[in-house]
Formats: structure tokens, C-alpha cells, sequence
């Protein structure tokens, strides 16, 4: 028997299609039906034009995307010979505002869809105002970052050779404060505990220290016997070269290193959404799979327990808006403002350039290719992270999402997993 | 040629860009402000919609003083381009927001303009106002979804009937039949969903780029045949809030002029409120002194840079962009493109995507400048069209007709 069900809220929608037997889900099938062409409407416009278009393919996480716009640019321009060293205070600045978006998206994700979503299938509702708290926190954070970037969403200050802003110590000042209070908010309202006391967590025995909103999550996953749903094929991939992020893949846990060149991307039938694989094969990307290739301690010890489940896939989210504010912190703090802010001088124009910009999105790697012929872009290729873990998978495996939904014993609960992957339509499609 | 560009620049700035009309004189705005008056009386009977949050409640639940309160009415009123005694009224207004109906859809977009208006952006008072006023449906953000969500749209539209404000986010795409975007298990397209939502709204609001004037989905070669709202919706009242995002302070903004005067705002020829687009970027950027000097940005990370000289020669469309953003700014004020060092995109402007895109400086650019200003009006077009007496018997009607469902029931 086949089920459609709509799947909304996601920035658009999708449609799944459920095969079931018996109640219980044995495959699935992912749509979308939302088409733009920013591929299209990129080629024969001026390479640089790629930082006001792309950053607008999404409103939640538009930063990654004119990162990894600016990134093919320098790439390209180092490819023929002009030297592109930013320094660091530029990058600082770069990754600092990476991490803002980042943290607005997996706080919004937590308060608008995951909390309210699981009390719903628990029939646990609480009467707080979830909504609220989202707001709060994405509007703090995001001021954070505007005092760089100039405004969130939609900026594009990233220019080829490092950023336009000149900031104070005033701006650094008023940034820190923001983060500081971003922290509280962790702290007060998300864990229950100090910021020291949650780093000091370094596996699954001490996670029962973890109050607040956090902890009243995995009290519902475990109540209700949700932690080891959701498993797909505990393979992890991590593209981007971001600060905070090791670059490479894990299998299971061996972990090693990638090259992009086999990332391959494939057209799907009945829908407006690519596959990605690499090596012919599947792999997922996002907060889960940089905890797992960059060993972090408590989402290993997890993962020991509960593997690649619903569980560990929410909660490695969480983890990571703690490991961010904390890179934030570093980053503000050891800004050395006499640096330059962009030293690509302007005359120096390459006509005609191939590059590639990676970074790690808030739901995964997030990959730009442009190839730019006689100062036009001849080709622009956009590679998103929900491309990685949405794909309807290959003859001999089945997407990494598809996977973790396939045993579940009714349609909510398939929805919910697929959910915990942080969906986007609007990136998937373009 | 020298010479010619020359003036053609000169012509450019010396021009009269600033067309609002700020001082109507005394008699005007008494009249105004005994109809604003007449028409909050009017609200003011009614209960307000659904069950809808109190806002005075709402204000002391997020730790705000009545002082805070009255700073951003005042703030408003003058954004309204009101003279100060209004302030009253527009706190008045703000409360009784409520008791508007308003339908949201969203169709080929990013969600930038609601990610803008509902979660990150706006300061804490539009935030709220924005949890209060009576949104009927909102796909995002309401509780509902699937069939059921469609059941409760429907019926929004058909309670409201005549009287809900449409606030519509996203372009159309009218390709390949409209099958480029599909909402709803039944798989309807943009357009038809567009249109049907429209059928019944008072008023339709195109918010953001997108919905106005087609936005990135349009720019060439336009793959999927994007437009606004204005090329498939005719013999309406339309209001255009472009950007991109759309600055929620200017959505709050039109709101809050309905509530209040139960009228569309002033209109451009573009369809934009003049209170938000009456002037431009250049008009009131904080660089302009800079611009005057003759001071400039050569290139990123230069001298001129590090000491906020203006922008103009490294692409800036200031100059021809309509919009308040170098006086509202960005989330919570807090900064603006300008104020990092970011020429202005243009991004309130038509065609933005394809001619003002950022690479190429304004003179070397082919690129008409608005000299005109804004001077033509579409006045006609929303005054009197919904008259005070009207919507105030509409909204009460409706408010009875919710009432009535209520099992605590009590008439409006």
C-alpha cells in the first residue's frame, strides 16, 4: 500500500510517498515540486554577480551560501596565478559570522520543529511558548552577526580577498556582548546547567546532568523509547573548510580523507531535487557527521550506544550550538583589528577561472563550482547538504534518509525522523 | 563625453529626489485625525479576533515598560510620516491590531521574508505585534498542516471574506502551466492558489522582492517565467513592500496605516508606500557627507575604506534605490549594508538582479537613474476605496460571525 504524505514547514514542502506493510514503513519515496533555475539563471552573468544571487537561494542559511560563493571565486583566482592570502582577521570574521547562522538555525530548528513535533507524537504538550524562545534567541545571535555582515539574512560584505567591513573595538565590544548572552540563554533556558559544567560532559553516563529544554528532549526520546529509531548507514561525509570543522569522512568510526572530484551529482525521476553521491556511494553530512569526523568525545560515546539514531542525530545538533558559541567566543576575542580587511587588490581580474567553495553549512557541506569564460560565468553548479541526505539513493542502497525511516511503525514517526535531518526545500531544489 | 557625464551626474544629485510631502498643512491633518479617531471608536467595540493575544499583556509578558512602549509609538508615527500628536493614536492602533484578519501565503520564495518579518529580525515591539495581529493563516507558522491546514485556510478566506488583508511572499511562476511550484495535497499551482486567495482580500500586500517585481526567480533568463503579484492580480489594491528581504518594519508599517485610517497608504507608481519609499538610500546615508567631499572607496580594504568614505565608486546604487534603510537599518537597527562597507544592491528596485548587481560601479553601468523621483502617485487608487465606516462594519460582522462559533459565545 502506498501513503502520500505532505511534509510542510520546511522551508516549502515535500512529499513523501510511504510504502507500508503490516503498519510499518518499508520504503519511501522523497518529492519536491518547487523549481527556481538559480543554476540557470547564473550562466553568462559577471562571476562576481554569484555574492548578491546565490546567498539568495535561501533565507535560513544564505551566509553559507555567499561563503561558498566568495571561496570559488578566490579558488578560481588562485588557479591562475593571483595570489588570494586573506588574513586572519578577515577569516575570523568569515567563520564568526558561519557560526552565528549556524547557531540561529539548529536553536530555530530545535524550538519551531523538533520540540514541538515530538510533543505532539508523545502527546506530552507543554504549555511554554517554544515560538518565543526561538525568536529570541535567532534575533540575538543574528544581530551578532549584522554588526559585520550589515544585515542577516541576505549580506553579501564576503568580497574575493576577505571582507568590507572595518570594525572597532566598540563593534567587537557589542558583538561579545551579544554571544554572552546567547551563552545565558544555553545556560538558563536550554541545559539548566553553566557553560563550563556542560563542556566538562564527555559521554552518555554524565548526559543525565543536562536540564532545561535540552534535557526535556531526551527524557522524551528515551520515555518513549525513540533513542535507537532512525538508523540509516552510519557513514559521514565533511566537505567544507571551515574553522572548527575537520574535513574527511567516517565510516563507522575509521575515519578518512575525501577528495571532491568524487563527488558525483545525478538528475532523479519525479522530482526537481539531485542526488549526491560519493564514490557511487551514500553518505550524510551536517552536525552528526562532524561530531563523528572530528572525534568529539560525547556524541562518540553516544554514538557507541545508540549509533548513527534519531537520538544521536538531534542531539549532535544541540552539542554543536554549544562547540560554536565557544568558537565564537575564541574568534571575537583574538581578532587583531589593525589587519586588513581585504587584500585582493581590484585591478587584478582573472577573465577566465575554474573554482570550487566548500563550507559546512548549518545542515551539511555545501559546495559551489563556477567555470567562468571571458569575464561570464559559463557554468555555476550548487551542491546542498539536504541534496546528500534526501536522495531516493541507488540501485544497491537506499538515501540516508529513506534508511533511517524504513522500520518505523507509523507515518508521524517516519516524519519525525525524516525531520531530524533539518529539511530544507527551498536549497534542495533551487 | 567627459563633459556629458559630467552633467548627466550633476543632473542626477542636484535633482528634487525627496517628493513626500511631509507638511500637509494644519487642516489636513485635523481631518485625518478626527477620521483615525472616529475609525479606532469604531474597532474599538469589537472583540477582538479568535481569541487573539492581548497586547498590553503581551508587552508586560516580554519585560517591556509602558515608557518603551510610547518611544516606539512615537518612533512610528514619525516613520508614518504623522505629525507627533498621532502618537496616541498609533499606540491606540497598535492594540487594536488584533482585530484585523490577515491571510500569508508564501509561493516561490526562500523564506527570507518570513525568516526577516517572524523570527530574527524587527525591533521587540514589531516582534510582538506581529504574534498579535490576527494572522488567520500563515503556513509556516501555524499549528496545522496537510488537509487540515487547507480546511482552516479555506475557511479564513470564507469568514473574512472581503475583509482579510493577503500578504503574499514569493513570485509566480507561470511556466510550463505553473507546474514550476505546487502547494497542498491536491497539487495546486502558485498561481491558481494566488488567485483564489486574492478573490476575497480587501487588500493583497507583495512583500519582498519576489512578490513584486518577480525577484531572483525572474532574473534572466527567467527559467520558470517568474512575476509579481501585480502582473496576475488586477482590480485590487495592491501595496508593493519590496527588498530583499522586505524591512518588517515597514510591513508592521502598513498594517498599522490600515488599522488606523482603514486606508491603503500613499502610493508610488510602483506601488511602494511613500512613507518607507519616498526617499532614497543616497538621500540619508551616512556617508553622504562623505559622497559630497568628494571622498570615495577606490577599492575593498583601501584608505578610503578603513575611514567609511562613500561607496559610489565601488558599485553603490544609493543614489537610484528607494528605500529607508539607511534610517530604519537592519535587524533591530543594529547596522545596514552601507555601514559595513557594502555598496547598496539595489534590491528595492525592479530588475535589480540583472542590472544593479554589484560588480560594475553606477558609471560604468547601463543604467537609467530614477531622476524623476516619485512624484507620481496612485493616490486614487486606495483612498476612499476603504472608506472607515466599511471595514469597521466588515471586522465587526466577521468578529460576530467567530463569536457565534464560540462556545463561551458573548456578541461582539
Amino acid at each position: 500500500m502506498t501513503v502520500k504524505k505532505l511534509i510542510e514547514k520546511i522551508e516549502g514542502e515535500a512529499e513523501l510517498d510511504f510504502s507500508l506493510k503490516n503498519g510499518s514503513v518499508e520504503d519511501v519515496t522523497i518529492n519536491f515540486g518547487f523549481y527556481r533555475g538559480i543554476e540557470e539563471i547564473m550562466i553568462s552573468k559577471a562571476p562576481r554577480d554569484a555574492l548578491v544571487i546565490t546567498p539568495r537561494v535561501c533565507g535560513i542559511c544564505n551566509h553559507a551560501h555567499l561563503m561558498a560563493a566568495v571561496q570559488a571565486i578566490e579558488h578560481g583566482y588562485a588557479g591562475t596565478g593571483i595570489s588570494v592570502e586573506l588574513t586572519d582577521k578577515a577569516k575570523a570574521i568569515r567563520d564568526f559570522t558561519l557560526a552565528c547562522e549556524l547557531i540561529q538555525n539548529h536553536v530555530k530548528w530545535f524550538y519551531l520543529t523538533i520540540l514541538p513535533q515530538l510533543e505532539h507524537l508523545t502527546k506530552e504538550e507543554s504549555k511554554e511558548n517554544h515560538a518565543l524562545k526561538a525568536s529570541y534567541l535567532s534575533t540575538t545571535i543574528t544581530k551578532a552577526l549584522a554588526i559585520f555582515a550589515g544585515q542577516w539574512p541576505h549580506s553579501s560584505y564576503a568580497v574575493p580577498g576577505g571582507v568590507t567591513c572595518d570594525p572597532t573595538y566598540v563593534d567587537v565590544m557589542q558583538a561579545q556582548a551579544l554571544v554572552d548572552e546567547t551563552v545565558r540563554f544555553f545556560e538558563q533556558v536550554m541545559t539548566g546547567i553553566s557553560f563550563d559544567a556542560y563542556e566538562q560532559i564527555d559521554s552518555v553516563a554524565q548526559m543525565h546532568e543536562i536540564k532545561g529544554d535540552i534535557g526535556r528532549l531526551l527524557y522524551l526520546l528515551g520515555h518513549y523509547d525513540m533513542a535507537k529509531r532512525g538508523q540509516s548507514h552510519d557513514r559521514f561525509m565533511v566537505l567544507g573548510e571551515t574553522t572548527g570543522f575537520v574535513q574527511g569522512k567516517s565510516i563507522a568510526t575509521t575515519i578518512a580523507n575525501v577528495d571532491v572530484r568524487y563527488v558525483e551529482e545525478q538528475p532523479q525521476s519525479g522530482t526537481t531535487a539531485k542526488a549526491v553521491t560519493y564514490k557511487k556511494r551514500q553518505y550524510e553530512v551536517g552536525p552528526l557527521a562532524r561530531a563523528m569526523v572530528a572525534k568529539d568525545p560525547l556524541i562518540r560515546s553516544m554514538h557507541k550506544r545508540y549509533k548513527d539514531s534519531l537520538l544521536t542525530r538531534i542531539f549532535a545538533r544541540m552539542h554543536e550550538v554549544a562547540y560554536l558559541l565557544r568558537i565564537c567566543q575564541t574568534l571575537l576575542k583574538g581578532l587583531d583589528l589593525r589587519q586588513d580587511s581585504c587584500t585582493l587588490e581590484g585591478h587584478l581580474l582573472a577573465s577566465d577561472f575554474e573554482g570550487i567553495g566548500m563550507v559546512e553549512a548549518a545542515r551539511g557541506s555545501l559546495i559551489h563550482k563556477t567555470v567562468v569564460k571571458e569575464r561570464c560565468i559559463e557554468n555555476y553548479e550548487i551542491i546542498v547538504p539536504t541534496q546528500w541526505n534526501l536522495s531516493h539513493g541507488t540501485q544497491s542502497e537506499k538515501g540516508i534518509a529513506v534508511e533511517a525511516m524504513v522500520g518505523s511503525q507509523s507515518m508521524d514517526e517516519a516524519s519525525f525522523i525524516f525531520r531530524a535531518f533539518d529539511v530544507c526545500s527551498v536549497c534542495t531544489t533551487q | 563625453m567627459g563633459m556629458d557625464k559630467q552633467e548627466s551626474v550633476k543632473k542626477l544629485f542636484t535633482v528634487q529626489s525627496a517628493k513626500v510631502d511631509t507638511n500637509r498643512g494644519d487642516a489636513y491633518y485635523e481631518k485625518l485625525y478626527a477620521q483615525c479617531r472616529a475609525r479606532l471608536d469604531e474597532l474599538k467595540k469589537l472583540k477582538p479576533l479568535n481569541n487573539r493575544m492581548d497586547f498590553t499583556q503581551s508587552i508586560e509578558e516580554a519585560g517591556l515598560e509602558r515608557r518603551d512602549f510610547l518611544k516606539w509609538a512615537s518612533a512610528t508615527t514619525a516613520m508614518l510620516m504623522l505629525p507627533a500628536s498621532f502618537t496616541p493614536l498609533v499606540a491606540e492602533a497598535a492594540v487594536m491590531m488584533n482585530r484585523l484578519p490577515v491571510i500569508w501565503i508564501e509561493l516561490q520564495d526562500c523564506a527570507g521574508n518570513s525568516e526577516a518579518l517572524l523570527r530574527s529580525d524587527g525591533p521587540q515591539i514589531d516582534e510582538i505585534i506581529l504574534d498579535i495581529i490576527s494572522l488567520e493563516f500563515h503556513e509556516t507558522l501555524q499549528a496545522a498542516s496537510g488537509h487540515q491546514a487547507e480546511k482552516q485556510m479555506d475557511e479564513a478566506m470564507e469568514h473574512f471574506h472581503g475583509k482579510y488583508l493577503l500578504f503574499v511572499e514569493g513570485s509566480i511562476p507561470l511556466g510550463m502551466d505553473g507546474q514550476y511550484g505546487t502547494i497542498g495535497a491536491k497539487g495546486e499551482t502558485f498561481v491558481d492558489h494566488l488567485k483564489r486567495a486574492a478573490e476575497g482580500a480587501a487588500a493583497v500586500v507583495a512583500v519582498g522582492s519576489c512578490a513584486t517585481f518577480g525577484g531572483i526567480p525572474a532574473a534572466a533568463p527567467n527559467p520558470t517565467d517568474a512575476v509579481g503579484v501585480m502582473d496576475v492580480i488586477k482590480g485590487k489594491p495592491l501595496i508593493n513592500i519590496p527588498a530583499c528581504p522586505a524591512n518588517p518594519s515597514n510591513m508592521v508599517g502598513v498594517i498599522l496605516h490600515y488599522v488606523l485610517t482603514g486606508q491603503v497608504p500613499e502610493l508610488d507608481s510602483l506601488l511602494r508606500p511613500k512613507f518607507a519609499f519616498g526617499y532614497r538610500i543616497h538621500d540619508n546615508c551616512e556617508r553622504r557627507a562623505h559622497f559630497d567631499a568628494g571622498e570615495y572607496v577606490e577599492e575593498w580594504g583601501d584608505e578610503g575604506a578603513k575611514n567609511n568614505f562613500c561607496l559610489y565608486k565601488v558599485g553603490c546604487k544609493g543614489p537610484m534605490t528607494f528605500n529607508n534603510c539607511s534610517i530604519i537599518r537592519y535587524n533591530e537597527g543594529v547596522n545596514w549594508p552601507i555601514g559595513v562597507g557594502r555598496g547598496c544592491i539595489g534590491c528595492s528596485e525592479p530588475d535589480f538582479w540583472d542590472k544593479y548587481a554589484y560588480e560594475r560601479p553606477m558609471a560604468n553601468a547601463n543604467i537609467k537613474a530614477p531622476t524623476g523621483g516619485v512624484e507620481k502617485t496612485v493616490d486614487e487608487f486606495g483612498l476612499g476605496l476603504l472608506t472607515a465606516a466599511g471595514i469597521g462594519i466588515g471586522i465587526h460582522a466577521a468578529a460576530s460571525a467567530i463569536a457565534g462559533k464560540k462556545e463561551d459565545g458573548g456578541e461582539a
